[in-house]
């Protein structure tokens, strides 16, 4: 009876959302792609404006299409995109025309120019916490290990935060590492780390364009609490083969691009492969110890006709960490992605997905001629289809559908002696329908408004505990392909953007999401062990509402960029483990599990120079995240482990002249909240701490100096390269990773905490080359 | 498997050829002292002993005040009940009491007019035959393991604490296993690992200890934390007990079953 009322609901809305549509007067269409000229690679958020008018205008999609209604007559378009000089098109308007357009990437001769598109996009978009990253702005920045990174660079940005060094994941408005979604050409990366979050799994060769939205995402994605992180691939050149590389002490990467068909279709194939454990061979203790990743990218696309375009991308990586014969593990991610683009008028694009996502995790422990192995894995078939329609300047449709089959195993063990536990398998279908609109009355105000419906269905076959406070009180069974418990989640999105006067604009925004999938983890940094479950009998979706507001400021003709929001995030149906849980070997993963509530709010502001020799960016977050958990803490209010009071950076460029640059980078963040003991006791000889309340302490605070020089080498023919230098953590601060207690060597009458830190400063070269 | 985690902060710890420890001083808050109870009754004949004492604030010396004043009885579901009888230093001894496989055990202590008590049942015998010295590699590191010899029974729901010591000094490690994996079968789990060296000489006793859930439970937390602390393990917290009333500790009904081994 409330599917039926939420059903209603949704139709409701998408009849007001048609109904504006009927308003719209009769124009022209102007649609086309937007691409690098050099290239081909489609441009992905350009702008596409009408001038002259009331200044009204479009970006292009994640396809570089776009399409925007003119009156008849002459006009003019001006197009323009982040470090590429616009371009203003004129055009003799008498009916519907197709422009595809070609932009020019800047020269870099005397500065580096990272120029917004429109240096004031950030008053004229509705979209609230959303920040795109350009590749080139990423690579300029200071790097770990020779290695520019896209989920390192998010974590400079307010609201987001790395889980700390030596940890899998991070954290966006104080959610949990699982609530983020990771896509990978709309793929979900299940674990996006590498090393234990030392580099992630994105080779930023093959990357294009990353977005990253805290929390106030359009309709068109969901699945995860906290944020979207959407990243996106090269396409590969389409006009001519290149080749670019990297050689580092550490890493070594290779990308290869080119053209299938000249310039309409192209393929890219880019691969990466660690080598530390070379190091290692030459150390006596850890002469027969395995530790690498690598990973391959490879996409490639093909247009059929002018109006359909097939893509095919995917992904691979594996790490691989052993110890002699006696113990091995692995883990990684491979997805795959088949898209195919279709215009089936000048003002509707179609997009049509199919996406394959595997994340496994082994491990193998040989004894005594032994084998005993522990596994688990997540695997996603995906269909989806976006509909985007340009239905007249003011209104801007999308809408569309996807479906989910997870297959997720939990953690099982087999081997020579092992008679295999009884585990099986588990299945889920998760549904999601959304419509959103993206509403221009005029140029001052914006209004972007969605729905989003999701459903999630446990479908067998297995038997589904029930439990009450962890003690089990009935089951239910299902057999093969037979339906179980459906959840329902209805999320409406909707933020606004009011121009208060020409520099600066007022944005709120109101969120709910929905999450069906939860990643269970009972260590304080994350594993690759840590393994994912599905909603069932006990777990049921996990819900955040989250409120924001913003001011956006630019001073000195768009030179300077000021950011301030603020949000409070309220989360239902959060998932922790209960003390002293066993969630590698219990026969059931969910007699162990506990659920709550949590809260988090927080003020994030961002002070940018855009352009100049000297660019960069202060980010600062004041924020506070809670749970209360029945069984954990007595049912009082403790911070989340994420939770940080203060978090801080710093990030600086400089050009010093045309072939060097300079960059720093300066992060400082309060420590997170974790348990010390308060009390000890005697036990059978052994000494025991007692604790007070759960993360009612503080890791000692986090800072670090990381910087960076880049030379560029005088560019013969083709041939372009240049050499990296990097120290990170400059002044050798000991960050804790871990505190320990432990008894006083000389006086065991006497206990001590022990702080063990990881990097005190780590240099790294690297040599970058492309032809 | 509890182990994972530790050794995942191994591969940590082989990332950051960097790595650094040092003593920091932190600002610990300090709990209030509470009633420590450690009471064990085995299979073997006794006397057993209760040891009632005090936990003190972190940062204070480890010397932990024994309690002498309380009226403590043991009694078991089939109508044996004894007052122990205080010694020294905390420690309080039954004179006919014996512990049998199967039975339930109730604890019962009364100080400075509080209650407090426990319960716990002695599981049925699993025979540990022998101990099977073996060598491992952990990293390059040879480490000496053992290879405690017994046949887990078909029935689910068997716990063993495994305690080792090395020349008359008890290792401060927990292992402890269940039978969620390899049940009904012989073990070829082995204690030890890169953290215990046994070498070449040693004396090495190893009692396995068949023990109830709420036992197994209050050692398998004490386990799950010692690997990696704030930060790097898992949340600590305090194992549940089956100490009601407030105290900590643990009440231990168990089997016990002791091998002895000298390493060549």
């Amino acid at each position: 009876m409330d599917v039926k009322k939420q059903i209603k609901q949704i139709f409701t809305i998408g009849f007001i959302l048609l109904s504006l549509l009927s308003f719209a007067q009769e124009k022209f269409t102007i649609s086309g792609i937007v691409k690098d000229k050099k290239t081909g690679e489609t441009l992905i958020g350009a702008s596409v404006l009408l001038v002259d008018s009331e200044n009204i205008g479009t970006t292009t999609n994640e396809y570089g299409f776009y399409s925007i209604q003119v009156p008849k007559g002459s006009q003019k378009l001006m197009y323009s995109y982040v470090g590429y000089n616009s371009l203003i098109k004129p055009f003799e308007i008498e009916k519907s025309i197709v422009s595809d357009v070609e932009m020019d990437d800047v020269i870099v001769l005397q500065e580096v120019v990272i120029s917004a598109e429109r240096e004031d996009d950030n008053l004229t978009k509705a979209e609230m916490g959303t920040q795109s990253l350009n590749m080139k702005e990423v690579a300029k920045l200071p790097v770990i290990f020779g290695e520019k990174d896209v989920l390192k660079t998010i974590t400079l940005l307010p609201g987001i935060k790395s889980a700390g060094e030596g940890a899998n994941g991070f954290s966006v408005r104080g959610g949990a590492t699982d609530q983020n979604l990771i896509l990978l050409d709309e793929a979900p990366v299940y674990n996006a780390s590498h090393l234990l979050g030392f580099f992630s799994t994105f080779n930023s060769d093959a990357i294009k364009d990353a977005t990253v939205i805290k929390g106030n995402s359009p309709a068109n994605y969901g699945g995860r609490l906290s944020s979207v992180l959407d990243v996106k691939m090269k396409e590969g050149n389409t006009k001519d083969y290149s080749v670019s590389g990297g050689l580092g002490a550490i890493s070594s990467r290779l990308m290869v691009e080119g053209p299938l068909q000249k310039d309409n279709s192209s393929f890219m194939i880019s691969g990466r492969r660690s080598y530390a454990d070379l190091f290692l061979k030459l150390t006596e203790d850890f002469s027969d110890t395995k530790l690498y990743f690598y990973d391959l990218n490879a996409k490639a696309n093909y247009k059929i006709n002018e109006k359909n375009r097939i893509y095919l991308s995917g992904y691979f990586g594996r790490d691989i960490f052993g110890l002699g014969d006696t113990f091995g593990t692995d883990w990684g991610n491979a997805t795959g992605t088949l898209r195919w683009n279709s215009i089936l008028s000048p003002k509707l694009f179609s997009n049509t997905s199919f996406i394959y996502s595997n994340y496994t995790n082994n491990i193998n422990i040989t004894a005594e001629n032994n084998d005993f192995n522990i596994n688990s894995d997540i695997k996603d078939w995906n269909i989806k289809q976006d509909f985007s329609f340009f239905a007249n300047p003011k209104n801007s449709i999308k809408f569309g559908f996807q479906a989910i089959h997870h297959t997720i195993t939990p953690t099982t063990f087999s081997g020579t002696q092992e008679n295999g536990d009884d585990k099986n398998s588990r299945t889920g279908l998760e549904n999601a329908l959304y419509i959103s609109n993206s509403f221009k009355p005029n140029n001052k105000f914006t209004l972007d408004y969605g729905l989003r419906g999701t459903s999630y269905s446990i479908i067998g076959a297995d038997t589904y505990n029930i439990y009450e406070k962890g003690i089990k009180t009935g089951s239910v069974a299902l057999d093969k392909g037979e339906f179980g418990k459906t959840y329902f989640t209805i999320e409406p999105r909707l933020t606004a953007n009011y121009r208060l006067s020409e520099t600066q604009s007022l944005k709120a925004g109101y969120a709910r999401n929905g999450q069906h999938l939860h990643l269970l983890s009972n260590s304080t940094a994350g594993n690759p062990t840590d393994q994912w479950i599905g909603n069932s009998y006990n777990t049921k979706p996990e819900i955040a509402d989250q409120f924001s507001i913003g001011y956006s400021k630019n001073l000195s003709q768009n030179r300077y960029e000021i950011g301030i929001e603020s949000y409070y995030k309220n989360m239902q149906n959060q998932v922790d483990y209960k003390d002293g849980a066993d969630l590698q070997t219990s026969p059931d993963v969910e007699s162990q599990l506990l659920y709550g509530k949590g809260r988090a709010y927080g003020l994030e502001l961002l002070l940018k120079k855009k352009t100049g020799n000297l660019t960069g960016w202060i980010s600062y977050t004041l924020s506070k995240t809670e749970r209360k958990i029945e069984g954990i803490n007595n049912g009082e209010w403790y911070n989340a482990k994420q939770d940080r009071t203060h978090d801080l950076s710093v990030v600086g460029v400089y050009q010093l002249n045309p072939r060097w640059s300079l960059s720093g980078l300066f992060v400082f963040n309060t420590g997170n909240a974790v348990t010390y003991p308060t009390g000890k006791y005697n036990l059978n000889g052994s000494t025991i701490y007692q604790y007070g309340a759960r993360n009612a302490d503080r890791l000692p605070n986090t800072h670090r100096f990381d910087l960076s020089a880049n030379y560029d080498f005088k560019k013969r023919g083709r041939y372009e390269s240049s050499l990296n230098f990097g120290i990170y953590n400059a002044y050798g601060r000991e960050n804790p990773y871990t505190i320990t207690f432990r008894e006083n060597e000389t006086d065991p009458t006497k206990t001590e905490a022990v702080q063990t830190a990881l990097f005190k400063w780590v240099p790294s070269i690297t040599y970058n080359f492309k032809f | 498997m509890s182990k994972i985690t530790s050794v995942f902060y191994l591969l940590v710890s082989i990332i950051l050829f960097t790595g650094c420890e040092k003593v920091v001083d932190l600002d610990l808050q300090s709990a209030e002292s509470k009633l420590v109870v450690e009471a064990n009754i085995t299979n073997n004949p006794g006397p057993y002993s209760v040891k009632l004492t005090k936990s003190v604030p972190f940062d204070d010396a480890s010397i932990y005040p024994s309690v002498s004043n309380a009226i403590v009885t043991i009694s078991d579901n089939e109508g044996q009940k004894e007052k122990l009888s205080y010694t020294s230093n905390g420690v309080y001894k039954t004179k006919l009491l014996q512990g049998i496989e199967g039975r339930t055990y109730t604890l019962d202590i009364e100080v400075d007019g509080k209650t407090y008590t426990a319960q716990s049942t002695m599981p049925q015998k699993v025979e540990l035959t022998g101990i099977k010295l073996s060598v491992l590699k952990f990293g390059g590191q040879e480490r000496n393991v053992l290879f405690p010899q017994y046949t887990d029974p078909l029935d689910f729901g068997n716990n063993y604490n495994f305690v080792l010591t090395v020349n008359g000094s008890k290792k401060d490690i927990y292992v402890l296993w269940n039978d969620n994996t390899n049940n009904g079968l012989t073990n070829e789990r082995p204690v030890g690992g890169p953290d215990v060296e046994l070498e070449s000489g040693d004396e090495v006793l190893l009692e396995m200890q068949g023990v109830d859930n709420m036992v197994y439970n209050y050692f398998f937390t004490l386990s799950q934390l010692a690997g990696g602390g704030p930060g790097g393990g898992t949340t600590p917290t305090n194992p549940p007990t089956n100490i009601s009333g407030g105290a900590l500790g643990i009440f231990s009904a168990h089997i016990s079953h002791s091998k002895s081994i000298k390493i060549p």
